[in-house]
């Protein structure tokens, strides 16, 4: 049954004779275009997809931001309804954390990882492209919700017997990123339909559905990628010489698996209580609401070192190459990043302390959470530390990871206060903590990713970004976010509550909301050109050296584009930043005796990940609709779960085929490295 | 299939294949899906040790609804499936596929007993009156359960598939006996859930007079 041997090793997939998978159908090994994309299992590719979606969604998200903000600019405006408003304020917080930050550092996981522990791809090509179109699904899933909601406004559905039954018509989410019960659930008994009555409309189930959908979809990756960084590393390339970014990709792939279960319970449960007439958070039949914030957050903090981690991990490998120095406290990095990940399970309730916990857990989760801020400042210290004495190449990417480090640590400092059981308790749903945690998402984690955007691009495309827009761009980022979020630590202090449509004048808010809201506009400005400028480097920008940086890490020795087997011969590490020091002398990167005219084993195309997926884009749009009482609904959450069902096992029959490709052979370097004379190196 | 029809097949870092370690980390994930399920019932149940209220206003006490005599059967069959799905495994490493079929036949068998004494138990409690809606015991049960045997439900389905599988003459070798051996890791995990589940849900309400929920708790009656 084996499938190298039936083709010789091939310059081209193109080259490749049509070959037949188990179940008798035509690999899509050989296509071209659209049909490639949609069938690919290639890391580069996936990673470039997941990248384009993720900016996307950010830009969809920032719209909605600036509606929010435009709303605020002055008092009682009616810019949007209250309807509206926390519909915008719901989706904006979702679109930006599951759909931009997420799938993004999800991107550069595909993009980097492999490259940078000297693989030829993830662990499980085919579960990778499935996690991404489970991704795309569950995206389109959750934004769905909107069409519906701009349906029902334009009033396309009032003919409709069941829109007419409706007794909640806000389509898109309108609970909050956390959807805290009981206003997310049910109250009083459940009728004969099996449903007790909601406090709000088929928003939330499109919520409920969408998370579920996109943990899957993260969880998928997150088994993959920890599955490759333990398994696939290069010869010679320990846990001690991964890089930090490879790292903090193993920590977060960890934070995802066992936090996400969490999330997940909770949302099978608040589907119970809702589609089934359960009663979890229902208050009436004895439900406690206040377990569902405990669930939300067990999932909900470490969701947040989920989200800064690759961010953290991105910084670690950007302050080293333009410092032209080894990153400071290597090994005192990596430890604070598991410490992070572990305290990060052991902080939830910070976010209730005014639910009323008691004094002994209330101290105790303010004490952890202050602890937390301790390998948090030695990461700090260690960046600074790697800054210092360093040639500084200020360099877009290091303009922005520099600022990175700035906004991160005001986002910080806020947060200590918070961790202070009584002050949080002033602050609690002001706009001190809309400031807190923007500094912390946006300026630190945003900036991060920018930063990484612009540093890889040149690998990831083989162009050179336009450099004095990328510095205008961040310029104008760094200015509008600090105008748009500083003045909100105000407005916070000074009383003014979150998630609130609108507020009258004579508070004293005026003028900083009005600050704030240009600055939005500067931030949403530097945002859009910074994406531009990166969307017109894939196409158009400068042809680039494969190394225009001067970096590091093994991603760096390849050529750009990556060609798709990454490594023409498996590479062999004796140190870490090996790439680096075999550039300048030392002899630390070797090469293993393959590829060449035996060529490289590359895994089959399939488009069977993308049909299991498929299966979830029924499932997702079933189920709210299902609520809705559209008549039928339930067929096609069958169909779905049939589709996805099908998907996977026509997957697990088709076979794992994979073809023989030839790769270059550079016999110069192959052989054995010199061992690293110390780790004094570093 | 071949050794090396798959770039899984090239020797990892830890010498653990890429499939037992990818299922071995979804049981991680699953642990902590299990736990937060098993916590939510083990607190409500904690506030609330009255059991639940029928539709004629009765008080019912769970230890009155339960015949542990009946769950401790199925409890055992589970138990040996997983018995049988060590031998089905251990026969697959040796190449021995007709062991392999009887032994996997055993545990598709016993598994759809536990299944059949779940449906059972699901209908008998609800004639009794305990149901999702009706108390956040009904919601928190059926849902823990009801999530363990959809559990079971997929490990006897795979196994199916993997019985029939083993006609085409594909599963064989190397990649076969690890094919097999993952589906008894999640076969395994799915049994060892269940005992935690039978001692918690069900065992620990029978420590004491009324259970070691005791009294002096509140108690919201409807």
């Amino acid at each position: 049954m084996s499938h190298d041997t039936h083709h010789a090793p091939v310059a081209s997939k193109l080259d490749l004779a049509p070959e037949r998978s188990d179940l008798g159908l035509i690999r899509p090994d050989r296509t071209t275009g659209w049909r490639d994309w949609l069938t690919t299992v290639d890391h580069k590719k996936i990673g470039v997809l997941y990248g384009a979606f993720a900016m996307m969604y950010f830009l969809i998200g920032g719209v909605e931001a600036l509606a929010i903000r435009t709303q605020l600019i002055r008092p009682d405006n009616d810019f949007v309804t209250a309807r509206m408003y926390n519909q915008l304020f719901t989706m904006h917080g979702t679109t930006m954390i599951f759909l931009g930050v997420m799938p993004l550092s999800a991107a550069f996981f595909n993009f980097l990882v492999p490259l940078q522990i000297g693989a030829r791809d993830v662990a499980f090509p085919r579960l990778n492209a499935f996690s991404l179109w489970t991704f795309v699904f569950g995206a389109f899933v959750l934004n769905a919700s909107w069409l519906f909601e701009f349906g029902h406004l334009a009033g396309w559905f009032n003919s409709f017997d069941w829109h007419k039954a409706l007794v909640y018509t806000d389509f898109a989410p309108a609970n909050g990123w956390f959807s805290y019960a009981p206003l997310s659930g049910t109250f009083g008994q459940a009728d004969a339909s099996l449903q007790a009555p909601r406090f709000t409309g088929v928003g939330t189930d499109f919520w409920i559905i969408g998370i579920q959908v996109l943990g899957i979809a993260s969880l998928a990756a997150s088994f993959n990628f920890i599955c490759t960084i333990i398994n696939m590393r290069a010869k010679g390339m320990t846990m001690m010489r991964l890089p930090v970014f490879t790292w903090m990709t193993l920590v977060t792939s960890f934070l995802i698996i066992l936090a996400f279960p969490a999330i997940t319970v909770a949302l099978i449960e608040l589907m119970f209580d809702r589609q089934f007439g359960a009663n979890f958070f229902n208050p009436s039949a004895g439900g406690q609401p206040v377990l569902w914030q405990h669930l939300f957050w067990i999932f909900g903090h470490p969701e947040v070192y989920i989200l800064v981690l690759p961010a953290m991990g991105i910084v670690s490998e950007i302050l080293p190459t333009f410092s032209g120095k080894a990153l400071f406290g290597y090994p005192i990095i990596v430890f604070s990043g598991a410490v992070i990940g572990f305290l990060g399970f052991a902080v939830w309730s910070h976010h209730m302390f005014t639910t009323g916990l008691g004094p002994v857990p209330t101290a105790a989760f303010a004490l952890l959470t202050m602890a937390i801020a301790v390998p948090t400042g030695v990461k700090i210290f260690n960046w600074i530390g790697t800054l210092w004495g360093g040639r500084i190449r200020f360099t877009p990417p290091m303009v922005l990871a520099l600022g990175f480090i700035w906004m991160f640590m005001c986002g910080g400092f806020s947060g200590v206060m918070h961790s202070s059981a009584p002050a949080d308790s002033q602050q609690q749903d002001s706009y001190f903590v809309i400031a807190h945690f923007h500094y912390v998402l946006l300026g630190g984690v945003l900036l991060g990713l920018m930063a990484g955007l612009y540093f890889w691009f040149p690998k990831i495309f083989g162009r050179m970004p336009n450099a004095p827009l990328a510095y205008i761009a961040s310029g104008l980022v760094i200015l509008g976010f600090n105008m748009a979020f500083g003045p909100m630590h105000y407005l916070g202090l000074a009383g003014m509550p979150r998630r609130t449509h609108t507020y009258h004048a004579g508070n004293g808010w005026e003028t900083w909301n009005y600050v704030s809201t240009i600055g939005a506009y500067i931030l949403g400005a530097g945002v859009f050109l910074a994406f531009m400028n990166l969307v017109w480097t894939a196409f158009k920008g400068k042809k680039c050296a494969s190394d225009p940086w001067g970096g590091r890490t093994m991603e760096w020795s390849l050529p750009s584009p990556v060609p798709e087997y990454n490594f023409a011969q498996s590479p062999i590490i004796a140190s870490r930043d090996a790439y680096f020091e075999d550039k300048h002398g030392g002899r630390r990167i070797g090469y293993e005796n393959d590829g060449g005219n035996a060529g490289v084993h590359m895994p089959s195309q399939s488009w069977m990940p993308l049909l299991a997926g498929a299966g979830f884009l029924f499932i997702g749009l079933g189920m709210p609709m299902m609520s809705m009482h559209v008549p039928h609904a339930g067929w096609l959450v069958i169909t779905g779960l049939t589709v996805l069902f099908v998907g996977i096992w026509l997957w697990a029959l088709e076979g794992p085929g994979g073809y023989m490709l030839k790769t270059p052979v550079a016999p110069s370097s192959s052989g054995q490295p010199a061992p690293a004379a110390t780790t004094s190196a570093h | 299939m071949s050794q090396a029809a798959d770039a899984h097949d090239a020797p990892t870092s830890t010498g653990i294949d890429h499939k037992k370690l990818i299922m071995w980390l979804f049981l991680a994930s699953d642990c902590m899906f299990f736990g937060t399920l098993i916590s939510t019932h083990l607190l409500y149940r904690k506030l609330y040790p009255t059991g639940f209220t029928d539709a004629e206003g009765h008080q019912h006490f769970i230890q009155n609804l339960f015949n542990i005599e009946l769950t401790s059967f199925s409890t055992f069959i589970l138990l040996m499936s997983s018995f049988l799905m060590a031998l089905a495994v251990s026969a697959m490493h040796k190449g021995e596929i007709k062991s392999f079929r009887r032994n996997v036949l055993g545990v598709i068998f016993f598994g759809l007993i536990f299944l059949g004494c779940q449906v059972f138990e699901f209908t008998h409690f609800y004639h009794q009156g305990l149901t999702i809606q009706n108390s956040v015991l009904g919601s928190t049960f059926y849902v823990l359960t009801g999530t363990h045997g959809t559990h079971v439900a997929i490990g006897v389905l795979w196994l199916v598939l993997l019985y029939f599988y083993s006609f085409t003459g594909k599963l064989g070798g190397h990649m076969g006996a690890l094919d097999v051996e993952v589906a008894g890791l999640y076969w395994h995990f799915v049994d060892i859930v269940w005992i935690i589940i039978f001692t918690a849900v069900y065992l620990v309400e029978y420590l004491g007079p009324s259970g070691i929920w005791g009294s002096g708790l509140p108690v919201i009656t409807k």
